[in-house]
């Protein structure tokens, strides 16, 4: 394995089995992505992208072969240990955005901060700093019907971030969007790893707003990579 | 997490689903509200008995009674030597046996229990009763409940205390107005004329009793309260009267028409001696004492146990009947808790996301079930208490026109109160360990795919 791996995965095969029939939804990925990078991936629906980063995300575990994330084997660490890694290493953010609807903003962005042991006050004051960052400071007692959707899915990267991981998975978060919103969402993603070195990696069918951001992009079919460029 | 953060969450969480939250909170008071009226109930009833027992100080008291003919005759059957029968007598409850008794460690007195049956007469009403011998010192001890006047005098051999029961059933309604008066009292003597072969029959056929009268007059110094309790208790009688007063009368002595037929082989001794102890833990050696000698004993306390299994039948009995309450009060709450996570399933899915353990998840739904529990205890216990007050009330309006003394029915002590409490929210932990680990074992993955 590349020493100078941040996120590094092995052969990482994921199948699912329904009653008889077994889907493999990802078969023998090999990916390897620096500190601080933009890797963008795309690929057909069903091609295994969601997979791929839930199995990343530390939400599911592989069939078989490793992951490898800042020299751990994350596939080989149990449920609880599982659970700090996602409390602490890395932030998701989702298509649906996934954000708790009957919450206000502040109460879902400090959300984390409660499995962490954070006291109520810090929580607050936490939360609140990170939604000044996503620009929705005078929104924070809003309730996400409230929100619009581009607001709903700062409210989401806001938490992601919260715990202040090093990396963000973003799994289709333009999908909801209008393209004016999903080119704001993309750059605050880029600015992120710009500015403050997280690496992210950004699964969307959009290519042309992956080309504009991404340094790296992997193309997934059928479960495996089947292109993988550099762009810058 | 920390334990307020599940605390304040659950309770947010269930401030949320207020309707459902009031169903299921509902069942479980109700349940506890029955347990908790039904078993203060039980402890009040108790509480009410033992503390008068306690403050007549009864539980320090032991009777003696002579052995009886029938347990003799065992002894001397199951004893096949002769020699031994013999040497076995029979303890005759004397002036004797009181001395000895009083030496017994933790002995403070002892005082024979005379009683003789006797024709009282007042204000033109006559009632047939058992007049009893009774030291003033027990008079005075607190024993005997005034309702008006005083005890009499050590050597005051002609003033009687009279028991407010036989006041009233002479139509005398208020008892301070008996204070004074003087009162008649004609004892009875066996008639040896009447017992001869010639009479007997007429005797036995209840033609003629075979006793003789002779009058004398009391002035009644005190009226005192008679005791509902019956047994062999240190008073038991509805005339009391001073040693003093009982040496210048002539009359036959029996507290029982058993003892009056055995007379013969009983002559002399009192029928029962009273032993105070001064404390209750000397009641079983002095007892086994008094019971190696061959007499029979008898304390309240041994009758109070008796009292008490049949209160454990009782408390059981409720308790089985708030259980089955409390048993489809924890129905519900699974259900509700089902019902929740079934809702909830995309915030399970976005909790473990976000970091949470399948441990959290687990406790977070744990202290909410705890919470149903907990609320359901606290107003569970508030509405024992608002019922049981009514019920109290209610009964001693009822009561009250019988001339019964106001009385609390119920009794709230501490463990009751506690155990309201705390007795639901174990229940409701316990109906919350399936749907707690059912939300543990949600896998984020489906929560969270969108469809
Ligand atoms: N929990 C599951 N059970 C069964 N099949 C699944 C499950 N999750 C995903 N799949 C299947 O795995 C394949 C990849 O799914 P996914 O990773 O969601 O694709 P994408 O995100 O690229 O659209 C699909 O064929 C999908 O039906
Ligand atoms: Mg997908």
């Amino acid at each position: 394995m590349n020493s100078t791996s941040f996120i590094e995965t092995e052969d990482l095969t994921k199948g699912y089995s329904s009653g008889q029939i077994e889907v493999v939804a990802l078969k023998d990925v090999n990916l390897s992505v620096r500190e601080g990078k933009f890797l963008g991936v795309t690929g057909p629906s069903g091609s295994g992208k969601s997979t791929l980063m839930n199995l990343l995300g530390g939400l599911d575990t592989p069939t078989s072969g490793r992951i490898k994330v800042q020299g751990k084997f994350i596939s080989e660490l149990n449920k609880e240990e599982l659970a700090l890694y996602r409390r602490y290493q890395v932030g998701m953010i989702f298509q649906s955005f996934n954000i708790i609807s009957s919450y206000s903003a502040l109460e879902n962005v400090a959300f984390p901060l409660l499995f962490a042991g954070v006291g109520k006050k810090e929580r607050k004051q936490r939360a609140s700093q990170m939604l000044t960052k996503v620009g929705l400071c005078p929104r924070k007692d809003h309730r996400p019907p409230e929100l619009s959707a581009g607001e709903q899915q700062r409210v989401a990267i806001a938490r992601a971030l919260i715990n202040q991981p090093k990396i963000l998975l973003a799994d289709e978060p333009t999908g909801n969007l209008d393209s004016t919103t999903s080119r704001q969402i993309v750059q605050m993603l880029s600015d992120l790893n710009k500015n403050q070195g997280l690496t992210v990696i950004m699964i969307s069918h959009e290519e042309s707003l992956v080309r504009r951001f991404a340094h790296e992009i992997i193309h997934l079919c059928d479960g495996k990579i089947v292109e993988q460029e550099k762009i810058r | 997490m920390r334990i307020s953060d599940y605390i304040e969450q659950s309770f947010s969480n269930l401030r949320k689903k207020k309707l459902r939250t009031f169903l299921t909170t509902s069942g479980v008071m109700i349940g506890i509200g029955a347990l908790v009226s039904m078993l203060s109930f039980g402890r009040g009833v108790q509480k009410n008995i033992t503390d008068r027992f306690k403050e007549l100080d009864l539980f320090n008291y032991i009777t003696v009674f002579p052995r009886s003919e029938q347990s003799q005759a065992k002894q001397s059957s199951a004893n096949n030597e002769a020699e031994e029968d013999e040497t076995q007598q029979v303890r005759v409850l004397d002036d004797d046996f009181i001395q000895e008794v009083t030496k017994i460690k933790g002995v403070e007195s002892a005082f024979p229990e005379v009683r003789f049956p006797a024709l009282v007469r007042f204000k033109g009403k006559q009632k047939f009763t058992l007049i009893q011998v009774l030291s003033a010192d027990i008079g005075r001890s607190g024993l005997v409940k005034f309702r008006a006047g005083r005890p009499y005098a050590p050597d005051d051999a002609n003033s009687l205390i009279i028991s407010d029961i036989l006041l009233r059933r002479m139509k005398v309604k208020d008892p301070q107005t008996a204070i004074g008066e003087k009162i008649e009292v004609s004892t009875l003597m066996l008639d040896s004329d009447l017992l001869s072969p010639a009479n007997i029959t007429s005797v036995i056929q209840g033609d003629k009793l075979p006793f003789s009268q002779e009058g004398y007059t009391f002035t009644i110094v005190g009226v005192a309260e008679r005791m509902g309790f019956g047994g062999a208790m240190p008073l038991r009688s509805d005339v009391y009267i001073a040693p003093a007063a009982s040496k210048k009368m002539k009359k036959v002595s029996l507290t029982s028409i058993q003892d009056f037929f055995q007379s013969s082989q009983q002559a002399k001794g009192y029928s029962a001696v009273n032993i105070k102890v001064s404390s209750v833990r000397y009641i079983e050696p002095v007892k086994a004492r008094i019971e190696d000698l061959g007499l029979k004993t008898f304390a309240v306390i041994d009758e109070l146990e008796e009292i008490k299994t049949v209160f454990i039948f009782m408390d059981m009995f409720l308790f089985a009947l708030g259980m089955i309450a409390i048993t489809v009060a924890s129905l519900a709450i699974i259900n509700t808790m089902v019902m929740s996570i079934l809702e909830r399933y995309k915030e399970i899915g976005i909790m473990k996301a976000v970091g949470a353990s399948d441990r959290d998840v687990k406790k977070i739904f744990f202290f909410e079930s705890g919470v149903i529990g907990f609320l359901g205890g606290v107003f569970g216990l508030a509405l024992g208490w608002v019922v049981s007050m009514l019920i109290n009330q209610v009964a001693n309006y009822f009561l009250a026109k019988q001339a019964v003394p106001y009385i609390d029915y119920f009794s709230f002590p501490w463990w009751l109160c506690l155990g309201a409490v705390i007795f639901p929210i174990l229940i409701s932990l316990v109906a919350g360990i399936y749907p707690a680990s059912r939300a543990a074992r949600v896998d984020p993955v489906v929560a969270l795919r969108h469809d």
